[in-house]
């Protein structure tokens, strides 16, 4: 990792279906229950969104709820699947270089790389997630995706 | 990534979760993983006593008159059920023992194996439907995994070792 990777904060959360916490991964694990907190107050903005998309009925294939909210060290963005499984990511403010599209190829992956998880029969669903493939991949796309 | 395109696909994805939901059912049910072990082997078994028939008729296979042929005809079979064609070595010196490399198996596709079941052998219906198949046709062999993915191994090797021949013509269970 160089110099620039881990000066990014970078966070990647799962949130299952009843809001518990399924996964949580940052890159700097002292600041992981800070994190927590970030990702909890998002759930709030997420809940806003989708009700409010629920009203209008718009395209409900569209899973990507774009950025939530902003805080001075913050940006958070969100993403919710047709069950209602919530992945948040939270990149740094002062990185500016970092594209929308990306952060929804990112969710991409992430939405792949969970599904293949539920796939493996061991996995109970809405359980926190210890799964080793899932794990290399999030970490994969926190340290490499700079 | 794009997951509604391949209609074969779907269908191996459903056949992997069923296979998968019942390893886990046995497994609660039994609670134990050696009693899984057993279990998976004797259902393989009876499938394979059935299978050989079928794959008799539909492949108008021939009398094997050495082991090399019995190995083709075991490397057909797969192809013929489950899709893969493991290659065949690790040949032993005696000509009685070889290995069947199976480098993807569609039974293990989303499986990880959590800490509590690491001697587990998840595919073992597998060699059970070896010896079941071979054991219709007057061969008796003994099969297990060498190697399995599952457990970190690059690939998952399946060894069958021939024993004897069955003269005896009557079929097992029907003295």
């Amino acid at each position: 990792m160089d110099v620039n990777t881990s000066k990014r904060e970078i966070c990647v959360a799962v949130i299952g279906k009843e809001n518990a916490p399924l996964y949580l991964l940052t890159a700097d694990p002292a600041a992981e229950l800070q994190f927590h907190y970030t990702v909890h107050t998002a759930l709030d903005v997420v809940e806003e969104k989708l009700a409010a998309t629920g009203k209008t009925a718009a395209d409900s294939r569209e899973l990507y709820l774009g950025a939530l909210y902003s805080t001075e060290e913050h940006r958070v963005f969100g993403y919710a699947t047709n069950t209602k499984i919530k992945f948040i990511i939270v990149v740094e403010a002062a990185n500016v270089s970092i594209r929308d599209n990306e952060i929804r190829t990112m969710f991409r992956r992430l939405h792949a790389a969970y599904t293949d998880m539920v796939c493996n029969p061991f996995y109970l669903p809405a359980r926190p997630i210890t799964a080793r493939a899932f794990d290399r991949t999030v970490r994969q796309m926190v340290t490499g995706a700079s | 990534m794009n997951r509604s395109v391949d209609p074969k696909k779907v269908n191996s994805e459903l056949f992997t979760l069923t296979y998968g939901a019942l390893v886990v059912q046995l497994l609660n049910d039994l609670e134990s993983v050696e009693d899984v072990n057993k279990h998976l082997d004797r259902m393989g078994y009876n499938i394979g006593v059935r299978l050989v028939e079928d794959f008799i008729a539909r492949s108008s296979a021939d009398k094997c008159y050495d082991l090399r042929e019995t190995a083709d005809k075991l490397q057909a079979a797969f192809r013929m059920y489950l899709g893969i064609s493991p290659s065949i070595a690790n040949w032993a010196p005696a000509g009685d023992e070889f290995s069947l490399m199976i480098d993807t198996n569609p039974l293990t596709e989303f499986v990880e194996l959590p800490d509590t079941c690491s001697n587990m052998r998840y595919s073992a219906i597998l060699p059970g439907m070896v010896r079941g198949a071979c054991e219709m046709v007057h061969l008796e062999v003994s099969s297990w995994f060498v190697q399995d993915q599952l457990r970190g191994d690059p690939v998952t090797e399946l060894r069958v070792k021939f024993i004897k021949r069955l003269e005896d013509s009557v079929p097992p269970g029907e003295d």
